[in-house]
């Protein structure tokens, strides 16, 4: 219908741009235009005795709008579009090539493409395109026909692949790239940076998708979050996330070696398609644990090899050190001490102010330990891993000292937790202290008394539900019940409004409802914990003899102090079955934890069959003291890392560590198909993005496209149609209103 | 039964059943119900009602536990302030064993505990008050009579556990004060007697019971009463060195128990 009234394709219209053959001079059209519209107005003013005015109104309407269209026709109408001149072009079908595209039913994915990079080319002959072929995966490569043989690829990089193509084509007349994917990226996706390079060549990419969003059939372990670094004995939470497109159930197994950890019943929930379960695992002996995540398969998954994951838990072999500063004796001192009287890798030094002129130390190492009192200078606070502060006045430190537990959080990333107490808080004048920004809440000013010796019962929050600190009983809903039963608090303290990085764990039920009871936040490096309580010690006092809730919370909350505390220097290397290489980042600080940077670091890459190299680290330019290089091993197995920094060519410190990886694996994890991706690519480069059932439009798209040598083809519309109907529309109208009004 | 002997023996139950009903009715008042209580302090004195054994069931021993009361507590909590960073409530507070209010006060006073008698029942609340973290301190008690006494009910408390005399390096004695000369710290009668002692006690002995890892959970000051000293720091004629040692020797208790 559209082309019958107007000669041409809709499409037509919108990539072409109107232009006017007619040369007539502007000045003679305005010149026409003017008088034309004079002359209707002098000869209706004439008649306006006769004709009322509405009437009059509606007549000049219609005769100015027909004389508008006469002149409109008169300046020749035409479309201007460009479109690419045949036989002098070409286009780079570019194929995915990775294991991913091997995937498939009846028809693999690579089978799929192939088809649809050649249907639609073949029946445009008049275009007679010069058609370049490419195979990618990690890179890109020319072949001279696509013989569907399997995929090769044990990687994917659609950035580095298509610029590749790019490159190379760059001096002909390259049309656009018509590319055909799953869209499943193992290098973590075309960033806006990638998008932005590629857009610059200047030639549309018009992506072909291929296999599904959507595998009911499958399910694959996306991600397994859990703290690098524990103490010997803890249980640590991994955080185990299950990508799935239908509900059901699996079981989560963990193992250490050939040691099965723990085996957990998981239920694929229907309203999502990531599943979070947590699971809790104790690492009860020091060294290096290579844990291995597995899933089982549902009922008809051909792909298990995206169902299994390993990472690396570093259980440390040292003493860490928390550092109590303590402003009065009081209960919540004695249990706290108490609860940790067993736990052999924590050595807290307690500094307790006992009256007005005395200090009380407790587990020392030495008499001169603490003997001034607080320490005075950086290097001796930053040797502890974690600072606790209790019911004592901001104004018993120096501004230099406090400045010391500043940075101890930000700089040396150590852990602060703060107390509740007559003196402690706000009370205490640490919302006006320098260390107020460090701390998740804006405390109060000391004018206000925000401290109540008042019984409160804690509340678990949904966050606290999922955090280690507070797992007291085995199970989560054992763990609610746990919580609902535990004694009150003895009193509690308002902490003031919560700053935005904020995480509240436990809240507490007072006479004006639940204000927040432990609360958390990153601050820099370091983490900053308030415990709006010094009355924890009822749980102990109030519970059974051998009910360990109150000595669990504690060990657990302060192993997570001391194990969120990095050491000066470190070395983690990321990278399993789910990543095409392993990243190594080495971080160097001095014992007062200042980066250095004045030195170069190797390392010592060695397989667990002996195979070994060397590769420099190379400084960031972000992170001061931080040294990052990428490491593509050349097999599966177990790689050991050893960073060695040095100065002058003489070696100052060491670090090590070791991942386990998977070679080729990475393909078949985030395999679905990533339209959006696609789509992104597509419209960058203001290509388009077609389903299988899209492809009719490809000869089009490539015809009239926006790169490659083309030609101005000129079509005009002054003729069409419906530019005549509209004019008998108009005169006829006229007719029939003046009929009817009897003026004529 | 001659007249004397069954008035005798109505006497005898009708006191002990005063003593019975006046302990009886601290428990009560703690168990109504009761709105939120801001407690006054973080340190409370306990006082620890008791029943009185058969030797302390007549007349005015009916009530043994009320021994200086309100006087020394009174005026230990005022020391307690003075001296120490300790935020302690002005007046003290009187529990039995068997009141759950107890454990809301890991510190807890008896005073002539050579009269005391705790049954089963009080024993094992007291047995589990002391292993949860709970500190007693028992004073102004003498001789022999009275120390076979209060060991037939510590027994029940503890039946495997021993009583040592607290070495002179335990942290009980030096936490605050150093206190590495042991006096006796007599009663009020050394104003009419001139003597330290009394009922054959002739030498004092710092004893206590330990946890398995070594704190002290009960602190006994056998032959020696801190209580009166504390109750008489206002008397002109008791000895001021005596009450000043005593208060010295209740802070530093007080402070162990708020640190170990």
């Amino acid at each position: 219908m559209f082309e019958t009234l107007f000669k041409y394709p809709r499409d037509d219209f919108a990539r072409s741009e109107l232009v006017y053959a007619g040369d007539w001079p502007l000045w003679l059209l305005i010149l026409l235009i003017g008088g034309a519209v004079a002359g209707i107005s002098w000869l209706l003013y004439r008649r306006r005795h006769v004709v009322a005015a509405p009437q009059m109104l509606a007549v000049w309407l219609l005769q100015v709008a027909m004389l508008a269209l006469v002149i409109w026709v008169l300046l020749q109408p035409a479309l201007r579009i460009e479109q690419l001149r045949a036989g002098e072009n070409a286009v780079a079908l570019v194929l995915d090539h990775s294991e991913s595209m091997a995937y498939g039913e009846s028809e693999s994915r690579l089978q799929q493409a192939v088809r649809s990079l050649k249907s639609p080319l073949a029946e445009d002959e008049a275009l007679n395109l010069s058609v370049q072929h490419y195979e990618i995966s990690d890179r890109a490569r020319p072949v001279d026909n696509f013989l569907q043989s399997a995929p090769a690829g044990t990687s994917t990089s659609i950035a580095a692949s298509l610029t590749d193509v790019l490159r190379e084509a760059r001096f002909s007349p390259l049309a656009a790239i018509v590319f055909s994917s799953d869209g499943a990226d193992t290098s973590g996706g075309v960033s806006p940076a990638d998008l932005a390079a590629i857009a610059g060549f200047g030639v549309p990419v018009h992506t072909l998708g291929v296999g599904r969003e959507r595998m009911p059939e499958d399910i694959e372990l996306t991600a397994i979050t859990l703290p690098d670094k524990a103490l010997p004995g803890s249980t640590i939470t991994a955080r185990v996330s299950i990508r799935h497109d239908a509900p059901g159930n699996t079981r989560i197994k963990v193992y250490n070696g050939d040691d099965l950890l723990e085996s957990l019943p998981v239920e694929l929930r229907p309203d999502t398609n990531i599943t979070t379960s947590l699971v809790d695992i104790e690492l009860a002996e020091a060294g290096h644990h290579h844990l291995r995540f597995s899933v089982d398969g549902i009922p008809g998954e051909r792909e298990l090899r995206n169902n299994s994951r390993s990472t690396l838990v570093t259980v440390a072999d040292q003493t860490y050190r928390i550092l109590y500063y303590e402003g009065e004796p009081r209960w919540e001192y004695k249990f706290m001490r108490r609860a940790l009287a067993d736990e052999e890798d924590i050595q807290i030094a307690t500094l307790l102010r006992v009256s007005p002129n005395k200090y009380y130390r407790q587990g020392i190492d030495s008499a001169d330990q603490l003997e001034n009192g607080f320490p005075t200078t950086r290097d001796e606070l930053f040797a502890y891993d974690a600072l606790i502060v209790g019911s004592v006045e901001a104004a018993s430190l120096s501004d230099a000292q406090q400045a010391f537990i500043h940075d101890f959080v930000s700089q040396r990333g150590g852990s602060l937790l703060m107390l509740a107490g007559p003196n402690g808080l706000g009370n205490g004048g640490w919302g006006q202290s320098n260390i107020a920004s460090v701390l998740p809440a804006r405390l109060p000013p000391s004018t206000n008394n925000t401290f109540f010796r008042k019984k409160a019962a804690a509340v678990l929050t949904p966050q606290g539900a999922d955090d280690q600190i507070l797992r007291i009983a085995d199970s989560a809903d054992a763990n609610r019940d746990a919580w609902n039963d535990m004694p009150e608090v003895a009193d509690y303290q308002v902490t003031g409004s919560l700053r935005p990085a904020a995480v509240t764990l436990l809240n507490v039920r007072t006479d004006v409802g639940e204000i927040p009871l432990l609360i958390a936040q990153q601050y820099g490096r370091g983490q900053a914990y308030i415990l709006a309580s010094g009355g924890t010690w009822r749980w102990q006092m109030s519970m059974p003899v051998e009910d360990q809730s109150h000595e669990t919370f504690w060990r657990q909350l302060l192993r997570a102090l001391v194990a969120a505390a990095p050491n000066s220097v470190s070395l983690r290397a990321s990278g399993d079955a789910g990543s095409t290489g392993v990243s190594l980042r080495a971080e160097f600080r001095d014992d007062a934890f200042r980066p250095v940077d004045d030195i170069g670091v190797t390392a010592i890459v060695t397989h667990q069959d002996g195979d070994t190299w060397s590769l420099e680290l190379a400084p960031s330019a972000e992170e001061p003291g931080v040294f990052r290089a990428e490491v593509s091993p050349t097999a599966s197995g177990t790689w050991y890392f050893e960073a060695v920094a040095e100065r002058n060519g003489e070696p100052v410190d060491t670090a090590r560590t070791s991942v386990h990886y998977e070679s080729g694996q990475a393909e078949y994890f985030g395999f679905r198909r990533d339209s959006r991706a696609l789509q992104r690519l597509s419209e960058a480069t203001g290509g388009r993005f077609l389903e299988a059932d899209e492809l009719d439009a490809l000869p089009d798209l490539l015809r009239y496209s926006s790169s490659g040598i083309t030609e101005t083809d000129y079509r005009p519309i002054w003729d069409a149609p419906a530019v005549f109907l509209l004019l008998l529309l108009l005169k006829g109208g006229e007719w029939l209103l003046r009929r009817r009004w009897s003026t004529i | 039964m001659p007249k004397a002997v069954a008035i005798t023996l109505l006497a005898v139950a009708i006191t002990a059943l005063i003593s019975v009903a006046s302990v009886q009715a601290q428990s009560d008042r703690s168990e109504a119900p009761r709105a939120v209580r801001e407690a006054p302090g973080e340190f409370e004195f306990v006082r620890l009602a008791y029943a009185a054994n058969r030797y302390g069931q007549g007349g005015w021993r009916r009530q043994m536990w009320r021994t200086d009361w309100p006087e020394a507590e009174h005026h230990f909590l005022q020391g307690i302030s003075r001296l120490t960073r300790v935020a302690a409530a002005e007046n003290g507070r009187i529990l039995t064993a068997l009141d759950e209010d107890i454990f809301d006060y890991p510190w807890m006073y008896a005073v002539e505990v050579g009269f005391w008698h705790l049954n089963s029942q009080e024993a094992a609340r007291v047995r589990d008050y002391l292993l949860r973290g709970g500190f007693l301190m028992v004073d102004d008690f003498h001789g022999v009579r009275e120390w076979a006494s209060f060991v037939a009910s510590m027994n029940r408390v503890f039946p495997d556990r021993p009583i040592v005399e607290i070495p002179e390096d335990d942290e009980a004695f030096h936490v605050i004060y150093d206190l590495d000369q042991k006096i006796q710290i007599p009663s009020l009668q050394i104003i009419y007697s001139g003597v330290t002692w009394e009922k054959g006690g002739f030498v004092p002995h710092w004893r206590g019971i330990y946890d398995d890892d070594g704190r002290l959970m009960v602190a006994i000051n056998f032959n020696m009463d801190l209580g009166d000293a504390w109750e008489h720091a206002d008397w002109p004629e008791y000895p001021e060195n005596m009450t000043a040692l005593a208060y010295r020797f209740g802070i530093n208790y007080l402070v162990y128990a708020m640190t170990h």
